[in-house]
């Protein structure tokens, strides 16, 4: 089975978009799930934003983190979760397409599978999601005092931030091309471990989860990183390992799909 | 020659129904292997995240709302064991997306009735995860005994209580999906609700006082709540009674409004090319 090579980017793109706002087309047609799921994106936001406020109400500092670095943390990882919802969704239905032998339509039009794979998807609460998660940015850092100079890196952040957290998914989700099943097992437990232990500040864990966090599996360069240097708690050049976190992860998530696709042997109809 | 006609079987009794189901529930979990480790680790990693929180907190503060560190890693360790009754799933969800509760339509069985069955199934095939969770959890983290062998036994009287509320939050939220096409957003949001207003995300006793009130106006705070403050002796055991008692309330309150919202929900079932 060859693997389509020699696609220009421009194509891709343009496949990839154009599938992106047939998915936006689909979603308008039931209004009711839409405000559902941007309806629950906004719940689990509004809820993280409680609980910082209620444990800063009895608690001064984490860490040495206080309450508006903390948001900014939170912020900007629901922000990129929210990001990987909007724009590469898709990436979860990788087990499914395999199972069923729905990869096959995809080998055989010409744009690459990933491309097609992560744009088959919008998931909605992505919505509430990216709209109070950056609200939670813009409160936190204007109350951690953070000016205006330091915008562009914010902005820099958060499209790294939507990257890397796409990318790791797509690679865990790749897994199902090997370890067959519906679910996404991997990359659930990714966001579930990240989305519980990344909206703490990484220095209250032991320095094997550091590690992990920073070097194996890069999310700290998703929040922690980003927020670490914006408000003074790392030196500034750990930003050069951000741009760095989003080859390494793209890179890795590109090979692993294209390693999956050479097992992938169909359904077998 | 004579025909003769077998005899008809006996209508099965209405328990063996509710066994049967929940046998085949419990049957369809244990194939699943892969999710008990599944179970096992995102729980456990939600509590190693809680204890590192809250460990790093006491180390300098002492204590927070009069929990100290003992009480602490006590709390979680009930809010990890009772989290495998309220986050158990539920596939009828996607029965009633994909038209197939047109055949359970068609049973000759109370609807909710049979999905309690199968909850409880469920819920047995996910105790090994429980247990193993348990059994780590008192090893390494060493929670304190119950205040006194009243409030253990109390504890657990509450904890039974646990599972009929959680179905009924569970079917409750289920039923929205006779009207949305998509159960995740449900789910997530039932998910988060829970977790914050249980106090299983932090306890309430940190809480502001309107929100503590909002919490015991809601049937979640008898997940995690309840329980542990019977457990650490938080209140006597007339007031153990007294949570015990609105739990039930709740129970048969929450098995009421299912039964309401299933008369209304059934009316806008869509079942594809049916």
């Amino acid at each position: 089975m060859t693997l389509k090579r020699g696609v220009p980017a421009r194509h891709a793109l343009a496949v990839y978009w154009r599938t992106w706002f047939a998915q936006i087309r689909s979603i308008v047609e039931y209004p009711a799930d839409l405000w559902v799921m941007a309806s629950a994106g906004a719940v689990w936001n509004i809820l993280q934003f409680a609980f910082l406020a209620v444990l800063f109400a009895n608690v001064p500092d984490v860490a040495g983190w206080g309450y508006h670095e903390m948001l900014m943390l939170s912020g900007l990882l629901s922000v990129a979760g929210g990001c990987n919802a909007l724009f590469w969704d898709g990436a979860w239905s990788t087990g499914s397409m395999v199972i069923k032998g729905d990869i096959d339509y995809r080998i055989t039009r010409p744009a690459p599978v990933i491309i097609q794979v992560g744009s088959s998807h919008i998931g909605m609460q992505s919505i509430g999601e990216v709209v109070f998660g950056a609200a939670m940015l813009v409160y936190g850092w204007i109350g951690a005092g953070i000016g205006l100079a330091a915008v562009p890196i914010g902005v820099l952040a958060v499209v790294c931030a939507g990257i890397i957290q796409s990318a790791l998914v797509t690679a865990l989700c790749a897994v199902n091309f090997w370890i067959k099943g519906q679910a996404s097992i991997f990359a659930f437990l990714l966001i579930e471990l990240q989305g519980n232990a990344m909206k703490m500040p990484l220095g209250i864990f032991p320095s094997g989860v550091r590690l992990v966090a920073m070097f194996l599996v890069p999310v700290a360069f998703v929040n922690f990183v980003p927020v670490s240097v914006v408000t003074g708690h790392m030196p500034a050049w750990w930003l050069a390992g951000v741009p760095a976190a989003v080859l390494g992860s793209v890179l890795l998530a590109v090979g692993v799909y294209r390693l999956g696709l050479r097992a992938y042997d169909s359904a077998g109809h | 020659m004579p025909l003769t006609s077998a005899p008809l079987p006996a209508r099965p009794s209405a328990f063996s129904v509710d066994l049967a189901l929940a046998t085949v529930a419990l049957k369809r979990r244990l194939a699943y292997r892969m999710n008990w480790i599944f179970g096992v680790v995102l729980g456990g990693g939600e509590l190693l995240v809680s204890l590192t929180l809250w460990g790093t907190i006491l180390a300098e503060q002492g204590s927070v709302a009069g929990y100290d560190w003992d009480a602490m890693r006590t709390y979680y360790v009930i809010a990890f064991v009772t989290a495998t009754f309220v986050f158990s799933g539920s596939d009828t969800a996607q029965r009633i997306l994909d038209g197939s509760v047109a055949i359970d339509l068609l049973k000759p069985v109370d609807f909710q009735r049979a999905r309690a069955a199968e909850f409880y199934g469920g819920l047995a095939g996910s105790l090994p995860t429980m247990v193993v969770g348990l059994v780590i959890a008192l090893v390494f983290f060493t929670p304190l005994p119950p205040a006194s062998f009243a409030a253990g036994l109390l504890t657990l009287a509450s904890v039974a209580l646990i599972a009929p509320i959680a179905f009924s939050v569970v079917y409750l939220s289920t039923m929205l999906c006779f009207w949305t096409r998509s159960y995740h957003g449900i789910m997530w949001a039932r998910q988060t609700v829970v977790a914050f207003f249980s106090g299983a995300m932090v306890p309430l006793a940190i809480m502001p006082a309107p929100l503590q009130a909002l919490a015991w106006c809601l049937p979640f705070v008898h997940f995690t709540t309840t329980p542990s403050q019977i457990y650490l002796g938080r209140v006597d055991t007339l007031g153990a009674l007294g949570l015990i008692a609105a739990q039930a309330a709740w129970v048969v309150a929450l098995w009421l409004l299912g039964r309401w919202l299933w008369s209304r929900a059934v009316r806008a079932v869509t079942i594809h090319g049916g």
